[in-house]
C-alpha cells in the first residue's frame, strides 16, 4: 500500500463517487444510526466521519465494492467508539455490536461487508422528522439535514436565515423529539393515512422553495429541488401503497423538466406559453408520466396526483396552443372541489379563460376577489391585468399590471409583469 | 394547584438561593402535610396543542397560548383555605422568580400521591383548556367527561386530574422586592384559559396525543400535552 498522495486525476474521480456515495446513503446511515443509538448527533457526526474517512482512504486503497456497506460499518464503528467512551451506554454498545455482525457478518468495512440485510430505517426518519408536533419550518430543517446531509450553513442559506437561526432551530427541534419522546417510527396503519399527507406537505414545501425561489437566486436552491425528488423517490418506494406519494413525485418531475426553459438567459421568467419545448426534459416527462398512470392505477385520487395530471396536460402539448384547457379546466374543477383552495381557484379560472374565452374567466376571478381570500396576492391582480389586456381593456390591464408589480416579490417576476405593463401602454397610446 | 411560571430561560437563573429557597419549600409543606404532589415541566418549546375539529385531529408545536412566563411546574397542597394557599405560594422561589397562579381544585377534589414513574414511560401533563373561537352552547353541548375518565384510569394512562374552579377565581403571586403582590385572575391575561388538568402516563408522544384527542374538550376547546421535565435534562 503507498502512502503517496494520489494523482489529482484519481483523488477527482473518488470524489465524485464519495459526493455520489453522500447523496445515497447518508440518510439510509444516519436513519440506521439514530435506530440504534437514539442519539440525533452522534448519528449525524459519525455520518459525517465516515465520509470524511471515504475521502481520506478511497484514493489510497481504493472504492470498496460496496460503498455503501463500508460507509455503514466505518459509521457504526465510530458510534460503538464514541459509546464505549461514555459507560452508561454500554447496554447500547453491546446492541450496536450484536447488530453489527449479525448484518454485516464482520465490522472490518475492508473484508467485503455485505448490506443487503440492513434494514432501511430511512422511513422511521422521515415520519419522525415530518412530525406534526414540530413547527413546519423545523420539519423541513431536520428533513434536510438527516436525511439530505444537507448541512445547517447551505439550509440556512436556501431559507435566507442566518445560521445561528437554523442552528437553534434543528437544537430545539431534537431537544423536543427527546424530551417529549416524540417516537421513532412509522405510524401504524391506522393512522398512516392521516401523517402521510404531512410528510408529503413537508418534501412539496421543499421543492417549491427550490422551484420557485421565493426570493434571491441561487445554485443551493435548485439542489433543494433535486434533493426533495429523491426523498419523495425513496418515500415513493418504501409506501408502494401509498399512490399520493407517487403522484408528488410525478408532479415534481413534470415539472422540472420545463426547469431549463422557465429562466431565460437574462434571468427572467419565461411563461410556459412562450417556452422553447425542446428545452423541456423529455426524458423527465416519460418519467414523470409512468409514475403517474402507476399512481393513478390505484383509483385513489388525491390532490398531488390531480396537479400531476394537469402538469401531465401541459407536458403533452407540443406547442401551447395545442394545450388541452378544456380538460385542465376540468382537473382544476376536481381539484377546487378537493382542496377548498383559492389557490386553485384562481388556477381554474385561468383554464377556463384559455378554453372558453377570457370573459368567462373573468366571471370567476371576479367571484374569487370579491371573496378577499387572496388579498394582497400579485398573481390575483396579474391574472386580471392578463384578461383586461385580452379583452383589449388595456387601460384596466395597466392598472393591474401595476397592482400585481408592486406586490410581486423577486426579480424576475417583477421584471416580467413591468414588461407586460410596458407593452400594453404601448398599445393603449 | 399552585402553577409555577416563569420566563424561558429562568433555568440559567436559578442559583443556590433559588434552590435552598425550593429545598426548604419542599421540607416544610411536606412536613407540614400540606404538600401532595407536584412536579417541574418542560418548557413551552416541548409542548404539544391537540385539537379536534369537522372530524380532523389537528396537532401542533407549541403551548395552549403564547405568554410571556411559561409555565414551569406545578404544585398541588391542601389548605383549609385560598388565603392560606396564597401564603404558601409566595414563599415558593418562582414568585420572586416569575409567578404564581393559585386555583381550587374544583369541588374539592382529593389530591393524590402519585409513585416513581413507569419503566420506559413518559410523564406529561396535559392541560385541559378553552378555545375562545367556541362559544358557550359549544361548550354546554359537550359530551361528558366520565367516560374518558373510566377509560383512561383503565389503561393505567391517567394517574390523576382535575377540573379547576374558574379563572376569575384564581389568584396570582408575584413577590418583587419582598413584598407579595397578589392580583385577581391567572398568571396571563390569555383568551385561552386553563379549564383543568391530567397527568397522564404514556408509551410516548404519539399515545399522549391520541389520548387527549379522545378527551371531550378536543373538539369544543384545546389540549396541551408537556413531558415533565427529568432531572438532568438540559
Amino acid at each position: 500500500m503507498s502512502e503517496a498522495p494520489p494523482a489529482v486525476g484519481v483523488a477527482s474521480v473518488v470524489g465524485t463517487v464519495v459526493a455520489d456515495a453522500f447523496r445515497q446513503e447518508w440518510g439510509r446511515i444516519t436513519a440506521a444510526l439514530i435506530h440504534q443509538t437514539g442519539d440525533w448527533d452522534l448519528a449525524e457526526e459519525c455520518a459525517q466521519e465516515a465520509f470524511a474517512q471515504a475521502l481520506r482512504r478511497w484514493p489510497r486503497d481504493g472504492v470498496p465494492d460496496r460503498p455503501g456497506a463500508w460507509l455503514m460499518t466505518v459509521a457504526r464503528n465510530g458510534a460503538i467508539d464514541r459509546l464505549r467512551r461514555s459507560s452508561i451506554y454500554r447496554a447500547k454498545v453491546e446492541e450496536l455490536a450484536v447488530m453489527a455482525s449479525r448484518e454485516t457478518g464482520t465490522s472490518d468495512p475492508d473484508r467485503g461487508a455485505d448490506d443487503s440485510g440492513v434494514p432501511d430505517e430511512r422511513l422511521r426518519l422521515i415520519f419522525t422528522c415530518c412530525h406534526p408536533a414540530l413547527a413546519m419550518e423545523a420539519r423541513v430543517a431536520l428533513t434536510l439535514r438527516t436525511l439530505t446531509g444537507l448541512s445547517t450553513a447551505e439550509i440556512a442559506r436556501a431559507f435566507l436565515v442566518p445560521e445561528a437561526t437554523m442552528a437553534k432551530r434543528l437544537v430545539r427541534a431534537k431537544h423536543k423529539i427527546a424530551h417529549a419522546r416524540i417516537p421513532y417510527r412509522i405510524p401504524s396503519a391506522s393512522a398512516l393515512p392521516q401523517r402521510v399527507p404531512g410528510v408529503l406537505a413537508v418534501l412539496y414545501l421543499v421543492f417549491n422553495e427550490g422551484y420557485s425561489a421565493s426570493a434571491g437566486d441561487d445554485l443551493i436552491r435548485r439542489d433543494l429541488c433535486d434533493r426533495a425528488v429523491a426523498l419523495t423517490q425513496v418515500l415513493a418506494e418504501l409506501l408502494p401503497e401509498e399512490p399520493e406519494a407517487k403522484g408528488l413525485l410525478a408532479l415534481m418531475l413534470f415539472h422540472r423538466a420545463r426547469q431549463a426553459a422557465r429562466v431565460n438567459d437574462r434571468g427572467d421568467l419565461v411563461r410556459m406559453e412562450d417556452q422553447d419545448r425542446t428545452r423541456w426534459d423529455h426524458a423527465q416527462i416519460e418519467l414523470a408520466r409512468w409514475y403517474l398512470e402507476y399512481a393513478v392505477a390505484a383509483r385513489r385520487p388525491g390532490q398531488y396526483q390531480i396537479q400531476a395530471a394537469i402538469a401531465g396536460c401541459h407536458a403533452a402539448a407540443p406547442t401551447a396552443e395545442a394545450t388541452d384547457w378544456p380538460r385542465i379546466a376540468w382537473l382544476y374543477q376536481h381539484l377546487a372541489d378537493l382542496t377548498g383552495s383559492p389557490v386553485v381557484e384562481l388556477n381554474r379560472a385561468v383554464a377556463v379563460a384559455m378554453a372558453d374565452g377570457p370573459a368567462a374567466g373573468l366571471a370567476l376571478l371576479q367571484r374569487l376577489e370579491a371573496d378577499g381570500a387572496l388579498a394582497g396576492y400579485y398573481l390575483l391582480p396579474a391574472t386580471r391585468a392578463d384578461f383586461m389586456r385580452r379583452l383589449g381593456r388595456n387601460e384596466e390591464a395597466a392598472s393591474a399590471y401595476e397592482e400585481a408589480a408592486a406586490l410581486a416579490g423577486t426579480g424576475p417576476e417583477r421584471r416580467f409583469l413591468n414588461a407586460q405593463l410596458a407593452k400594453v401602454r404601448s398599445q393603449h397610446t | 394547584m399552585l402553577i409555577h411560571t416563569g420566563a424561558p430561560d429562568l433555568a440559567e437563573a436559578w442559583d443556590d438561593e433559588a434552590w435552598a429557597a425550593l429545598r426548604s419549600w419542599l421540607d416544610e409543606t411536606i412536613g407540614s402535610g400540606v404538600g401532595i404532589e407536584g412536579g417541574p415541566l418542560g418548557l413551552d418549546a416541548d409542548a404539544t396543542t391537540v385539537k379536534v375539529r369537522d372530524g380532523q385531529l389537528i396537532v401542533t408545536d407549541g403551548p395552549y397560548a403564547e405568554t410571556k412566563e411559561q409555565i414551569a411546574g406545578y404544585d398541588v397542597i391542601e389548605c383549609p383555605s385560598l388565603e392560606e394557599a396564597v401564603r404558601w405560594a409566595g414563599r415558593h422561589p418562582h414568585s420572586w422568580m416569575g409567578a404564581v397562579e393559585v386555583r381550587a381544585l374544583a369541588g374539592g377534589a382529593p389530591a393524590v400521591h402519585l409513585p416513581e414513574p413507569g419503566a420506559g414511560k413518559t410523564r406529561y401533563m396535559m392541560l385541559v383548556c378553552t378555545d375562545p373561537a367556541a362559544g358557550p352552547r359549544e361548550y354546554a353541548s359537550m359530551e361528558p367527561v366520565d367516560p374518558w375518565v373510566a377509560e383512561m384510569d383503565g389503561r393505567g394512562i391517567r394517574l390523576f386530574g382535575s377540573e379547576l374552579e374558574p379563572p376569575s377565581a384564581a389568584r396570582t403571586v408575584r413577590v418583587r422586592d419582598k413584598h407579595a403582590i397578589v392580583t385577581d385572575g391567572p398568571f396571563a391575561e390569555t383568551k385561552e384559559q386553563i379549564a383543568g388538568f391530567d397527568v397522564l402516563e404514556c408509551g410516548d408522544l404519539d399515545e399522549a396525543i391520541e389520548v387527549a384527542a379522545k378527551h371531550p374538550m378536543a373538539r369544543v376547546g384545546l389540549l396541551e400535552v408537556r413531558p415533565f421535565r427529568r432531572l438532568g435534562e438540559d
